[in-house]
Parts: C-alpha cells; structure tokens; sequence
C-alpha cells in the first residue's frame, strides 16, 4: 500500500486502530474482572494501565512514516482555511503574484523563443552573414558577377550560397489552385549552407542554377501541407510557377525556413535575368555562408576583406571601396527588418517583467511580514498550548505555499493570455514569432522566484515567533509596537522600492503611449481613410517579352478609374508608410561635389500618371509628369519629379529644382531633367518624409519593364465607402487578366496601422505593466500605512489624550506617507536615469522635450499613493483616546 | 504507581519477541502481550504504548501481515500473521542475539575479570 493511499485511507485506518485498541482495552478489564475486580475498578484501573489512547494511536501512526504527510496536509487544509479567512490579502497576494508569474512567463517565453533558442539548422555557429559596406557606409548587395568571384575566391568558407527574394510573390498554378507564393531564389549550393535534408526528393545538385537545368523547385513543408495538401508523391510534379513550368524535386522538413521570416514560401534556382546576370552594377545578390571548421570569425572577414580588395582593384568602378563584415545568422534572423528593432525592446521588456515581478514578490513579502506580526498572538497561544516550533514554522511555509499554488494557476493563466495576444501582435513584427509558446522552464522560474521571496518573508516572523517565550508575547498584546518595527522597516523599504520600479516603468510606458500618439497624429501628406491599396503580381512567364504597362497596367488603370465611386487610381512600386530604401546616390549637374561621407541618397518610384491624384498628391512648381511629353522617344534623359523634401535636401540653398538636371550620365543631353516639385508623402511612419524622385512607368525602355514592373501597387482614391469598390475592383482584374490573384484591398489606415504594430504591442505592454506596477505600489503603500495606523493606536490615542488634535494625528500619518513616496520617487529617477540607456532601445528620453510629461507622471504617482493612504490615515485621526485607554 | 519489579522492554528487544511469538501461528496483539508474560514466566510485561506502534512498525516493514478475524471470544480482532521475509527477519535477530549473549556471556562470566 503506498502511503498516499494510506493517507487518503486514513479515516477506516484510524477505525481500525480505535477497534484494535479497544478490543485489547476490552479483554484487560475482562481479564481483571476474571480475578474478581468489580468491572468499574476493572476499568479505571485498565485505563491507568494503557495510558494515553491517543498517544498511542498516536504512536502507531508516526511508526507508520505516514506523518509528515498527515502534517502536511493538514496544514494545507488549515492554511487555506486561514486565507478564506483573510479574503482580501489572499486575493491581493494571489493577484500580485499571478501578474508577476505570468507577465515574467510570457515575455521570458517570448525572448526565449526569438532569441535564445537555437535555429534549427546544423552547425548554426558556423553559418554567418557576409555583408558588404559601400565607401558611403551602405550596406550593399552582390552583383551576381562579384558573388561568383568572391565565391571563387574565399578561402575560409566552406559554402558561400548566395540568394533573392523573400519580398516578391510568384504565382503557383499547382493542384489545390492558384496561389500567390513568396519565392526564395537561391544558388545551387543554396541548401549546402544549412545542413538540413529534406523529408521528400532532394535539394539542387551542383550546377542546378544554370539556365536549362533551373527549373526545378523545392517546397516549404508549409507550403507542401497547404498548397500540395502533404501529397508524398509530389516529387516529379510539374507545376507552373509564374507561369513556367517547373518540377518539383524536394520537399523541406517543417521548421526548415530561411530567411526565417518566410514560412509558406517555394525555393527555386536564380533565373537572373540576363541583363542582371551579367551587370557588374547590379547588385541584387544577398549571401549566406558556412565557415569551414575550426575558422575563426576574424580569420573570415579578413579572408573576406581581402577578396572584396582584389575584386575592388580588378573594377574600381563597380566594386571599388567595399569593406566586408561578418554577422553571425543568430544575430541577422533575430533582429527585425528595420534594423534589429526587436531584440533591444524585447530585452528591455524583459526587464519590465523582472521589476514586476519583483514588485510583486515585494508585495507579498509585505504582506506576510504585516500579517505575520498581526498574528504574534495567535501563533503564541498555539505555541503555549504545545504546538512545537517545527510545526508552527512549517504551518506559515504552508501557508505561502498555498498562495504560490493558487498564484501559480493565476500566473499560468495570465501568461496564456499575454501570449495569445502577443502571438496576434508579433507573428508578423518578429522573423521567428510563429515559434513562440508558453515555456514551462520559466514558469518554474519565477514560480521558485515568488516562493522563495513568499517562503522567506513568512519564515522571518515565523522563526522568530517560534522561538519566543509565549508568555511574554501573550501578555505583549496584540501587535505589540515594539516587536513589529524591524519589520517596519523592511517593510518601509518594500513600498520604496514599489514606488521607485512604478515610477520607472510608468515614465516609460508614458513616453512610448506618447510616442505612439505621435505616430497616429503624423501627417502622412495623404487621407488614409480615402484611399484603398492593394498589391499586384504579374507572373513573369506569362509576360515573357510582353510590356506589362501596355498589356496590364493601361488596361486595369483605364477600367478601375471609370468605376462609379473610384476619384482616381494609380500605382506604384512601394507604397507609401509600408515599403521604402529603394534609393540611389544622386547628385545634381551644376552643383559642387558634396562631401564624401554625406549621404545623398534619393528615394526612387515608379509611378503611373493618376498615382499623384489617387494619393492627393499636390503639385507645388512646375508640371506634372504625362505619357505624352516624358516618353522615351522623344526625351531619351528622361524626366522625373521630385518632392519638397528632395528640394529641401539637395537645393538647400534655394534655387529651383524645375529645370535642374541629375548628374546621372556623361552627356549634358542625356542628364535626367526634374520638371515638377510635389507635396511630401510619408515613405516611413518613423522618419521625417525622405527625398524621392517618381519617374513615370511609361518612360522606362520596355523590355526594362517587366525587371522593374513585375511587382506593383494599386492605389485607388474614393471618398465613398471603400470596401464597397472591392468586388468592381475583382471584376476590372478579371476582365484584364483572370490568372492574376486578386488580393482584397486594404484601406490605407490599415496599412499604417500594420506598421505601428509593434509600437502599439509595446506602449500596450508597458501600459499594462505600469498600471499593475501602480496597483501593487498603491497596495503595498495601503497596508503598510494601515499596518502602521493599528500598531500606534495607543500611540495615538496617548497623544491625543495629552491635548494632540485630530488634524495632527493624519498629517502626522501622512507625513510619513510623503516621505515615503518622496523617497520612492527620488529613487525611481535615479533607476531611470541610470537605465536611460537600456531604456532608449525603446523610448528616447528628452528632458527637456517631456518634462511636463514627467512632472505629471511623478505627482499622479505620488496623489495615488496619498490617495491610498488617506483612508487608514483617516482611521488614526478617528482614534478615541479614551476607547484606546480603556482597552489597555 | 507502577511497582512491579517487571522490567520493560526496548524497541530493539521487542521487535525479535513479537517476530517470535507471531510465528507460531495468528495472533491478536492482546494475546501477543500475555504470551510474552507467560513465555518469560511474569519477567517480561510489554506496555500497550510500546506493544501496538511496534506491531504497526512490523507490518509497515512487511514482516507481518494482519486480518480480521474473529477471535476465542466471539469478538472480532486483528490477527497478524509472519511473512517470509518476517521469518528472514526472525532468524537474523535471533542469530545476533545468540551472537551478542554469547560475547556479553564472555565477558560477565570471565573468571578472570573479577570484579575487585
């Protein structure tokens, strides 16, 4: 019989030991009664001789090992009976650490996920990142000549794949219908780098990049699963991918992504185009490597360093000036596209969660020390009673480990919520979101946290109690003052520290709140609840040789914009607030040569006539681009349109754009002409509006078109109901070409919103946070001054005997109070100021700039915390003197 | 109170008594307590305190096993009974008794030794 089902045995166990005993108990006195002894003597006599029945019972259970159990147990009974007791520091205490579990769980679950757990690639410590930096500081891509020689040349890798795509949707006409892909077009060594085999057919062989032998595909498992519906006899399949034929050789284990970003996506050879293939300009290559074994980082990039050099000295024109640099892919895939956005809010998040959970560690403390000393009385009466000190001890753990419990289950349940709306908020800002999930590793972190914190503040008065003499502290009275002010202090010094963490992250969930509504209130220089987006894929096999703009754009352009209710309808090739850095170095004829290190870089869009109507573009000077006069046969230059911003950048010093002329060719006739200055327009939410130059659709070459046209925009101006337009929207696709996948329009408050998705997650997390923090501040504060109100009533009743007023006793109180939350601020500075640092990965703090914001900040926190004293604060200025004298 | 010159029993003696007792045959803890009187002729009186948390210790160690049973008197008592491995347990203890009398024998009765 294992002991737990002899503990929950235990009742018929101890009827059975009842029956044995009497029965024994029952043959003495027949025994005796034998001899003659009258059965009254018989009795008395035989119970002399037993002794203490429950002593033995007692005995005989503890000779059983099953004690400590029983003890424990029924601790737990009687310490969750103790807590229904005292419902309000259970809820409290449950509360606080529910929120500090489960906001430490999600968010360490989160930064375990993206970037602590290992890619799943092998040899993932090898794999790196080669990037080259232009003479201006520009991360450049590779030509695909200079990839094959630094390729050809490289000593330290033992793979060096290069790749595109990731951006650009292909159409896949496969069996479960057509789809809009994304496609990863990779060198024939492509897979080598990761070390990864696929679960169907295989991978390319050497020499599977070259024309001919290139049309071939390997599927994502996502993609298998969805598009192939997990056929296993998919390999050999001819499907036609942007309108090509293609078959498919191999299909990659789940799990298997690169970039990590990309999940339903089709991997193909790199069809470069021909031009591209051979351009030594055209850097359009983006690399990734596996060091041989044993090479050093260094060891690389100076193998690395010195290729780029050679290559430099062999075509100073092309390839001249380029430094190399090294990131490992641990580092590349975790941080966001813009810039490795994510992992520095992530740690500082983190961080918000270890101070959360501290406050609520310290709040719980507080509260155990505060009721470990309001229970002095009744652990010294159990103690004069014969409870032993062991047990006393044990019964307070007990208690803190019911609240764990109960916080445990609190915290799990917090955290699960936490994670489901960061897996809404996150999948699309973080390469690696789609892996998050609730790691329990962490939860037994911060479980252990919180029992230790919990588990320590109720040994503290539960130790010391123990070991008083009982009497002493009976006749102390209850809460006598003295014994509570060590731990007063301590306690003192938890609503400090309470007060000071708030602070910290209410200052930045202020900024980042602030922040955000800055971004909403940007002027974006268009309406974004007028206009309707929505993006277009031509298959480049079906416009093989064809002009997209004559056979596509013309057509759908001509049909969308005599739709009833549609103003004006354009494209373009990356859309406003969501796509940008398609840019060039520019410099305008006639201007001396700027500085070296300046960057002068010029947004570039290709844009049809009516884009500038369809976006309320306004034009400012000069004319507007038009089919009939920017055509390339009549000004072969060609011409553009520039911005305010471009104006303001490259004619600083006055003078007129209109009539100005790139410095982009040789000959001054071939010099392109600007012919207009427009109204700015965000290209990024995060950014002042940046310099950009539009050249029309129809002044690019036509067989260039298809290169630069494949992908485009669809703005669509009305100032109707917009999802109304979108079946007339599908029907005009339809009539100009049905094998285009028509994808419903969002309206361009959409798009922004999408862009702020992670500012939103943050100042929404950090809001959260600091509103917890605040709560937990204000009732750590409210005990302790409650606390402190009970343990001087007789202080305070003395006093106001002696002639002190009402009015004294509550400001006296809340002097204390004040200095409190003075100290408790003061110390909230100081941690922001010293973290400043940490904490700009998220929000820059500008002293000046938000010193109101500050000021406000710091004197809601310090009314918060008077407001939550004033009610106990109140009780001492209530005291009756008399009333406290007479219960002396 | 207690004035009999009957000399109580440790743990360590106990457990090999009951052992012994139990074997021959299914018996109540009452009848185990008499028969350790009679067998040690009055010498040995086991205590109700020492005698049941042993016999529970036993059956937790598994050297005895108990059931219900009716006894001589018609009333229904709890009847232990010798496992194998109690029986190991009994030779064991009683080979070490043998082994520690025999050496105490030794030295208390070394005529050599007298005390003076």
């Amino acid at each position: 019989m294992s002991w737990l089902r002899r503990l929950l045995s235990g009742s018929r166990m101890d009827q059975e030991l009842d029956a044995e005993l009497r029965f024994h108990f029952e043959q003495q006195v027949a025994e005796k009664a034998r001899l003659g002894i009258s059965e009254d003597e018989a009795r008395r006599s035989a119970r002399l001789e037993f002794g203490g029945l429950e002593q033995v019972k007692e005995d005989c259970r503890e000779s059983r090992g099953t004690m400590w159990v029983a003890f424990v147990v029924q601790d737990l009974r009687f310490a969750a009976r103790q807590l229904r007791k005292a419902p309000g520091f259970a809820v409290i205490a449950v509360a606080a650490l529910s929120v500090g579990i489960g906001a430490a769980a999600a968010i360490f679950s989160v930064m375990d996920a993206v970037l602590l757990r290992p890619l799943p690639f092998a040899h993932q410590e090898r794999i790196v990142v080669p990037v080259m930096t232009s003479r201006a500081r520009f991360a450049q891509s590779y030509s695909y000549l200079s990839y094959r020689d630094v390729r050809a040349q490289l000593q330290t890798f033992d793979v060096l794949a290069g790749y595109a795509g990731g951006v650009d949707n292909i159409n896949l006409e496969g069996p479960g219908g057509p789809a809009s892909l994304r496609v990863i077009k990779g060198t024939d060594n492509f897979f080598t780098v990761f070390g990864v085999k696929p679960i169907l057919g295989r991978t390319y062989e050497p020499g599977e990049d070259q024309p001919g032998r290139d049309n071939i595909a390997v599927l994502s498992y996502e993609t298998w699963k969805i598009n192939f519906a997990g056929l296993t006899d998919v390999v050999g399949k001819v499907v036609r991918l942007g309108g090509t034929p293609y078959t498919v050789i191999g299909v990659m284990p789940a799990g298997f992504r690169f970039p990590l970003s990309a999940h339903n996506v089709i991997y193909t050879p790199l069809h470069p185009s021909e031009s591209w293939r051979k351009s030594r300009g055209a850097h359009w290559l983006r690399t990734v490597g596996l060091l041989k074994e044993g090479v050093s980082r260094n060891g690389a990039l100076a193998d690395l360093n010195r290729v780029l050099a050679e290559i430099g000295r062999a075509y100073p024109d092309t390839d001249g000036g380029l430094t190399g640099s090294l990131i490992p892919l641990a580092v590349q895939v975790n941080s966001l596209d813009s810039g490795g956005k994510a992992s520095g809010p992530l740690g500082t998040l983190a961080l918000a969660c270890l101070a959360l959970l501290g406050i609520a560690c310290v709040n719980v403390a507080g509260l155990l020390l505060a009721r470990g000393v309001k229970r002095e009385r009744e652990m010294a009466l159990r103690a004069a009673v014969g409870a032993n000190r062991r047990r006393l001890v044990l019964q307070m753990l007990n208690e803190s480990m019911v609240l764990c419990i109960f916080g445990l289950v609190g915290g799990m349940l917090v955290s699960w919520l936490l994670l489901k709306a960061m897996n809404i908020f996150l999948i699309k800002a973080l390469a690696r979101g789609a892996d998050i999930h609730l790691n329990m590793t962490v939860v037994a972190v911060a479980l252990g946290l919180s029992m230790l914190t919990s588990v320590l503040a109720s040994l503290a008065p539960a130790v010391r109690l123990s070991g008083t003499d009982p009497n002493r502290a009976l006749r102390a009275g209850g809460g006598g003052a003295g014994s509570g002010r060590g731990q007063h202090r301590l306690r003192s010094i938890f609503v400090v520290t309470q007060v000071a963490l708030s602070l910290v992250l209410l200052v930045v969930s202020g900024l980042l709140l602030r922040n955000l509504r800055d971004l909403l209130k940007t002027d974006l220089g268009f309406n974004p609840s007028t206009i309707l987006a929505t993006e277009i894929d031509l298959s480049p096999g079906r416009y093989e040789g064809r002009d997209p703009v004559a056979a596509f754009y013309h057509p759908l352009l001509e049909r969308v914009s005599h739709l009833p209710g549609v103003a004006g309808a354009g494209v373009i090739d990356n859309l406003p607030v969501q796509s940008w850095g398609s840019n060039e170095n520019v410099h305008i004829a006639g201007q001396a040569p700027y500085p070296p290190n300046q960057e002068m870089l010029s947004e570039i869009r290709f844009v049809s006539t009516g884009y500038f109507d369809a976006m309320g573009i306004q034009l400012v000077r000069g004319r507007m681009l038009s089919p009939e006069l920017d055509r390339v046969d009549i000004n072969p230059a060609g011409t553009a349109i520039v911005n305010e911003a471009f104006r303001r950048k490259f004619f600083a010093n006055g003078g007129n754009p209109v009539g100005a002329h790139l410095d982009d060719d040789p000959k001054a006739k071939l010099k392109m002409g600007i012919v207009g200055v427009v109204t700015d327009v965000r290209q990024d939410l995060q950014q002042p509006p940046m310099a950009e130059m539009d050249w029309l659709i129809d002044a690019l070459p036509p067989n260039l078109r298809m290169d630069y046209l494949g992908n485009m925009m669809l703005v669509v101006h009305s100032s109707g109901n917009l999802p109304a337009l979108v079946p007339s929207l599908r029907n005009a696709f339809h009539e100009v070409d049905p094998t285009v996948p028509f994808k419903t329009p969002e309206p361009m408050t959409q798009v922004v919103d999408e862009q702020l998705i992670f500012e939103r997650m943050e100042s929404w997390l950090f809001g959260i946070f600091a509103s917890f923090a605040l709560l937990l501040a204000m009732i750590g504060l409210y005990g302790l001054v409650n606390h402190e109100v009970e343990l001087r009533t007789r202080e305070i009743g003395i006093c106001m005997a002696l002639g002190s007023t009402r009015a004294l006793a509550m400001r006296q109180v809340l002097r204390r109070v004040a200095l409190l939350i003075a100290t408790g601020t003061g110390l909230g500075w100081l941690l922001t100021l010293a973290l400043k640092k940490v904490l700009s990965s998220v929000v820059e703090m500008n002293a000046d700039h938000d010193l109101a914001l500050f000021v406000c900040l710091t004197a809601g926190l310090a009314a918060m915390g008077i407001l939550a004293s004033i009610i106990p604060a109140r009780r001492a200025a209530s005291i009756e003197p008399m009333q406290v004298l007479r219960t002396e | 109170m207690k004035t009999s010159p009957k000399s109580d029993l440790s743990q360590g003696t106990l457990d090999p008594l009951v052992l012994r007792i139990v074997a021959l045959g299914p018996i109540h803890g009452y009848a185990i307590a008499q028969r350790i009187q009679q067998m040690s002729r009055e010498a040995l009186q086991v205590q109700q305190g020492s005698l049941y948390p042993a016999l529970h210790r036993l059956e937790y160690k598994k050297f005895l096993v108990a059931e219900w049973a009716e006894s001589e008197t018609g009333r229904d008592a709890k009847f232990y009974r010798l496992t194998p491995k109690g029986l190991a347990q009994l030779k064991r203890e009683t080979e070490s008794w043998a082994r520690l009398t025999e050496a105490v024998g030794l030295i208390l009765q070394n005529p050599q030794g007298e005390i003076s």
